[in-house]
């Protein structure tokens, strides 16, 4: 446990939870398998508890665990041939964010949009617009270069800015 | 004129990102003031990240789901494998949800005037046809003081769901409710009601209420609802009699 306590450990990881769900959903587009995501990422983070630094932020190591699980599964199914149809992914606020209908059309949208992303730019655009992340917090819990995090955000947001200005119809 | 017409786009998104220090950010701030493309390129950046924060902030508001609760606790061996595309778990069944969403608002516990009753949708009913061909956003009234209106419809995991509104101006009365598509009919799933607000009899539209928006809002997201058909989808489903 390199010096933390056990129950310590488990306390910060039930705080975490929130944030880990939100994470988890930005990146699988529906609350079930955001949740399985984030139970089977509390579970390895318990099995490699020993892994953890103290001192060190925890939120990244676990964004990093929910995301190397996502993308394992990603490529299971890869090999099996299935795919990720933004269509196919129901999408849910839990009734939380929205209760307009218009409102819950835009939100839905931002989602929608969201998922049609590629994976690498789903993830820096989750860690930086979502998790207030900085650059180098999110190049470092996604093992690439910040230069990498800058283009994926800047490819993400030229495919999402014209959808959400479009539902938005905010600018003039 | 090349001098300072823009800023390059990953500067401004550093500073939309909160990325620069106090000392850029102002040289930023100072820019932007004179230069409105700028500035509407950084107001749609943040527009973005503040519709992304909603999108997905419903679990920040939610409790810790027991079975991550356990997990962390110690107490279940092992989380299930995730897979796509999105597998629904909807434990709660009628009663056990329709329990939970009586707490906010009235559940209509009998048949009403309005034909919104919890079961399946006799064809040949009035409603039945309503809800096969009735475009969203019409009204048409079902007498003197009842109008019913088509809210939306929603695609779920099983096959559509309309939002349903019945206003009935003579018992001062607002019902909701939430019909589903089911086998090869409808089934009224949810029957919400509340009392009218006062309104001039001159109003052909009433909103409703919070609450019951609300309370609808879960069973949706129970369903597995993603976002609404637009009229050509919705028309497209209307036409083919609601087969996907």
């Amino acid at each position: 446990m390199n010096g933390q306590r056990p129950d310590t450990f488990r306390r910060d990881l039930v705080a975490l939870v929130p944030k880990l769900r939100r994470f988890a959903l930005s990146l699988t587009g529906n609350m079930p398998d955001a949740d399985d995501l984030v139970q089977a990422a509390c579970e390895k983070a318990l099995r490699n508890v020993a892994q953890f630094v103290p001192g060190t932020r925890m939120d990244s190591w676990m964004y990093r665990i929910v995301q190397t699980l996502w993308l394992d599964d990603r490529r299971k199914l890869t090999r099996r041939g299935a795919s990720v149809d933004p269509d196919d992914v129901h999408l849910s606020d839990e009734g939380k964010a929205a209760s307009l209908p218009e409102d819950r059309m835009m939100l839905a949208q931002t989602r929608a949009a969201m998922l049609d992303l590629p994976r690498g730019q789903r993830e820096v655009l989750a860690l930086v617009a979502i998790e207030g992340l900085s650059y180098r917090e999110a190049a470092e819990t996604l093992d690439v270069p910040v230069g990498t995090v800058m283009s994926r955000l800047s490819r993400a947001r030229e495919a999402l800015l014209p959808k959400l200005v479009l539902s938005q119809g905010r600018r003039q | 004129m090349m001098r300072e017409t823009t800023l390059d786009k990953a500067r401004l998104a550093a500073f939309a990102d909160g990325e620069l220090s106090p000392e850029e950010a102002a040289a930023v701030v100072m820019h932007l003031a004179d230069h409105p493309e700028d500035q509407a390129f950084v107001d749609d950046l943040m527009a973005a990240n503040a519709a992304l924060i909603r999108a997905f902030d419903a679990p920040m508001t939610a409790p810790v789901p027991p079975a991550i609760l356990a997990v962390i606790d110690g107490q279940q061996a092992r989380a299930k494998v995730v897979s796509f595309p999105g597998r629904r778990a909807f434990a709660l069944a009628g009663v056990a949800l329709a329990a939970s969403v009586a707490l906010a608002v009235v559940l209509v516990p009998g048949p009403r005037p309005s034909g919104l009753t919890v079961g399946p949708v006799a064809q040949g009913q009035v409603l039945h046809d309503l809800l096969q061909s009735l475009p969203s956003g019409q009204t048409v009234p079902l007498t003197a003081a009842q109008d019913l209106t088509i809210l939306a419809t929603l695609p779920t995991t099983a096959g559509h769901c309309r939002e349903v509104e019945v206003i009935d101006r003579a018992a001062g009365r607002l019902d909701m409710a939430l019909a589903c598509t089911a086998d090869a009919g409808w089934r009224v799933d949810v029957v919400l009601s509340e009392p009218l607000p006062d309104t001039p009899p001159d109003q052909a539209y009433v909103p409703a209420g919070g609450i019951e928006t609300e309370a609808l809002t879960l069973w949706l997201d129970r369903l597995g609802a993603g976002m609404a058909l637009d009229a050509a989808t919705e028309a497209g489903m209307i036409a083919r009699g609601w087969v996907r």
